[in-house]
């Protein structure tokens, strides 16, 4: 192997020889423990003598990012439909392909569509992947999740003993506009995200306030993407006033805060003129 | 947009590219040490009454039946109060001393306080069944084992008597206990079902609706995947056990 070949290459080499192992199925470690090695680095550059020892990690099968995106928010978005539309093996027989009195349950189903389009647009057109795969077996995983969850709360939004919000128009129009004001931030978040690797770059970069009024968040937020996200769903349950909607937000508040804080200490770690007045997810608190 | 460092959360072990957290294996300093030692010896001291509450009930008696209202209130409080054992102990301190899983023992414990509170107390018909004799047995005999396990593990000096029990006696208490809880809330399934019991019903405001009934059920088909991974871990664990206990004396 030349000294001036790049991970990448090294990858390449050793699917040749082990076909088996394509390059995204390999970590190559300096050392057993330590972090896996990425495409871009030189052999040259690292801490290694004249000839190197490197660690080789089978990661299991996987799947690219993208793939596993597309899948998972296609999934709630055509199962939420099975609901709405009442299929005959949903709320039985004498249901089938009914519609509900309530106008809020229309309103709801475009909601729930509209966010998950705007998911899989953004999954196609927005986000740039630092890593391009995971593993497989997150797929089965991760679908349950998203998809049994969209069962579970689908079910309820469109049952035929539905009942409306407590305080009616006003109580809906209200998280229609909050969910509105959500969506939009989520979506300024993604695109500035997404500006800071415009020129292709894999590398991190610590994201700034734009002239998007809905990026001002960054002041005070290190992920304002998932502070979004979290409203959006808020909203949501608002608007239903459905209990496993407020399950499913406080399960995705929950899981989202652990990776706002990864993601936060990350930065701090990486960056030594991190803006202090910075929290992972929530301004002051959190 | 760095999503695959949000994801890398999620796909946990796919990367290779988080930093290890160093593990670190310090035993607890001498007043956690204390705390600790009072603590088992309190838990031990409570299973042995409830032992003692058993066999007295039974004498007096004259059979084994409903002997659950002997022990119920010592059964309630020393089991719950393993809750705060989960809590607070065993992720500090107790992996240090003890090559046992903390999620298994969790989830033990819960399951444990389930079946005193949501079904036997719940449930008061089944009180009076000869299953919840089985698995009271079965777990007082278990705890008084495993506590005095710690206690004497803490002091540095464990008889192997004990600890022979501890790895031994589950082939039979574990089953027994849970047979003894399956048929318990399968016992209680009638009683759910004519009642209602914490099951609420569509239409109501928050558009919820939860079935106790089927729950119960659920959790009784839960047992057939999670019982036997728990009882093979014990037997993995038996065998390294004792059998470096073994080595230990002809290497002595």
């Amino acid at each position: 192997v030349e000294p001036n070949a790049t991970i990448r290459e090294i990858r390449l080499m050793f699917h040749k020889l082990y076909p088996r192992w394509y390059p995204a199925r390999q970590s190559i470690k300096l050392d057993p423990k330590g972090k896996s090695l990425r495409d871009e680095e030189i052999l040259q550059h690292l801490p290694v003598g004249t000839t190197a020892t490197l660690y080789f990690k089978d990661l299991g099968p996987q799947i690219g990012w993208t793939t596993v995106f597309l899948i998972e928010y296609t999934g709630p978005l055509f199962i939420y439909f099975l609901f709405y539309f009442r299929m005959p093996f949903v709320y039985g027989l004498d249901e089938r392909f009914t519609s509900s009195p309530h106008p809020v349950v229309n309103l709801a189903c475009i909601c729930h569509s509209f966010h998950y389009i705007k998911r899989l647009i953004e999954t196609i057109f927005v986000h740039r992947f630092s890593h391009g795969t995971m593993p497989l077996r997150n797929i089965v995983k991760n679908c349950l999740y998203y998809w049994g969850f969209a069962a579970w709360l689908a079910y309820y939004i469109n049952h035929p003993l539905y009942t409306p919000p407590s305080y009616g128009k006003k109580q809906i129009n209200f998280a229609v506009i909050m969910f509105l004001l959500c969506e939009a931030g989520n979506f300024s978040i993604h695109v500035a995200l997404s500006d800071l690797r415009r020129d292709g770059s894999k590398t991190r970069k610590i994201p700034y306030p734009t002239k998007n009024p809905f990026t001002w968040l960054f002041f005070f937020v290190s992920c304002p993407n998932y502070t979004y996200e979290v409203g959006t769903w808020i909203s949501f349950t608002v608007m239903t006033q459905c209990v496993p909607v407020g399950l499913f937000t406080l399960l995705c508040f929950i899981q989202m805060t652990i990776w706002a804080k990864d993601k936060h200490y990350t930065y701090l770690r990486e960056f030594k003129d991190y803006p202090s007045l910075r929290m992972p997810i929530i301004p002051f608190l959190l | 947009r760095n999503m695959a460092g949000a994801g890398g959360s999620r796909a946990d072990n796919g990367y290779g590219s988080q930093q290890q957290q160093p593990r670190r294996r310090k035993g607890p300093g001498a007043l956690a040490t204390a705390y600790l030692v009072i603590y088992n010896v309190v838990m031990t001291a409570g299973w042995l009454v409830i032992a003692v509450g058993l066999v007295r009930a039974y004498l007096a008696k004259g059979s084994y039946h409903s002997l659950y209202y002997s022990i119920e209130k010592p059964l309630k409080f020393f089991q719950t109060g393993a809750l705060l054992e989960g809590s607070l102990l065993i992720p500090k301190y107790l992996p240090g001393i003890v090559p046992s899983s903390v999620v298994l023992t969790a989830f033990q414990v819960m399951s444990r306080v389930f079946l005193t509170w949501a079904v036997t107390h719940s449930v008061k018909e089944v009180q009076t069944e000869d299953c919840v004799l089985l698995f009271v047995v079965a777990w007082t005999i278990t705890e008084i084992i495993r506590y005095s396990f710690y206690t004497f593990s803490l002091l540095n000096h464990l008889p192997y008597l004990i600890k022979w029990a501890r790895y031994t006696l589950f082939i039979v208490l574990y089953p027994m206990g849970v047979s003894g809880e399956l048929l318990t809330i399968y016992a209680a399934l009638p009683f759910v079902r004519q009642s209602g019991l914490y099951s609420i019903s569509l239409p109501n405001k928050y558009n919820f609706s939860f079935d106790y009934y089927t729950f119960l059920i659920l959790v009784m088909i839960s047992y057939i995947p999670i019982f036997p991974q728990l009882y093979f871990h014990m037997l993995h664990q038996r065998r390294k056990v004792l059998s470096h206990t073994e080595e230990h004396k002809k290497s002595e």
